[in-house]
């Protein structure tokens, strides 16, 4: 299985690395779209689905925060899983992000496996780079 | 003069931290003048503010953008040399207010870049100023800071 990928920073340099940390990682990326800020990224969005949006916080126009808020107000763009990546990542900053829906936080500078660890783990991926099913029964769920 | 040391110590740990992870480029302190072809800098406020400059030579920049992106020497634009610089202090800055005071938020500006040359020493009042060499390529830091930010 193979995934479609938002990346998202102002720094093409950054998206460059991100971009080449996650093909190396194993895992399997079928799009890897890239946006300067959250408004770019609204637009793609606007025109392709992602299965995961990797974002800086600091950017200008719309920044990373302002972004996730955009998000949560879209029915269906609320749904995609959300990792920020970001060099400023106090405790409050950090729990800002996850109040606003964010699943991932990776601080900068980064070693290439955090990149994957946090990736894999927020999108459900195996070590193999294959989704893992949810293997649970039913009645595990509180409906 | 302890809190100075304190702070000097932080900024390195955040330099080294930085370039070795995301550039893997060595630093090592040094005590001479350098020459310098770019200026990046950034502003910080939180619990204190300040502003962080990077001098940067253009060979640890053309360095610091082949070991990034994987770009050989003919593929390297002042556009990218210009990226990678901004990035590294956007990093430095940021790991550096996150060690000064991890409580407090701190709002960092977009990091600004100028085509400049000029020469960058140690001695400069009431600034902190840093020279590093990695194999004959240099990086020069300043920074300055008051208390009582936002």
């Amino acid at each position: 299985m193979s995934f479609n990928v938002l990346i998202v920073d102002d720094s093409s340099a950054m998206r460059a690395v991100i971009k080449k940390v996650i093909g190396l990682s194993g895992f399997k990326m079928d799009s890897c779209l890239e946006a300067g800020n959250g408004r770019e990224a609204m637009e793609l969005l606007s025109e392709q689905w992602v299965d995961v949006i990797i974002s800086d916080i600091n950017m200008p126009e719309v920044n990373g925060l302002e972004f996730l808020e955009l998000l949560r107000e879209n029915e269906t763009l609320k749904e995609i899983p959300v990792i920020m990546i970001t060099t400023e990542a106090s405790e409050q900053r950090m729990q800002g992000a996850f109040d606003r829906g964010a699943k991932g936080f990776i601080k900068k500078p980064f070693l290439p496996e955090e990149i994957k660890r946090v990736l894999y783990e927020v999108i459900g991926v195996g070590s193999d780079g294959q989704y893992e099913e949810d293997t649970r029964d039913a009645d595990e769920f509180d409906f | 003069m302890g809190n100075m040391k304190k702070t000097q110590e932080m900024l390195m740990n955040s330099i080294f931290d930085v370039f070795e992870k995301m550039f893997f480029v060595f630093l090592e302190p040094c005590d001479e003048e350098m020459k310098y072809d770019m200026i990046t800098s950034i502003e910080f406020a939180g619990s204190v503010k300040g502003d962080i400059r990077a001098y940067l030579s253009t060979g640890i920049a053309n360095f610091m953008v082949e070991n990034m992106l994987g770009l050989g020497a003919n593929e390297i634009t002042d556009k990218t040399r210009e990226d990678c610089a901004k990035e590294a202090l956007n990093m430095i800055a940021g790991s550096f207010v996150n060690k000064l005071d991890a409580s407090s938020v701190f709002d960092l500006s977009i990091p600004s870049y100028e085509k400049k040359s000029g020469r960058f020493g140690m001695a400069s009042p009431g600034k902190l100023n840093l020279v590093f060499d990695s194999d004959g390529l240099f990086l020069g830091i300043s920074m300055n800071m008051v208390d009582g930010g936002k």
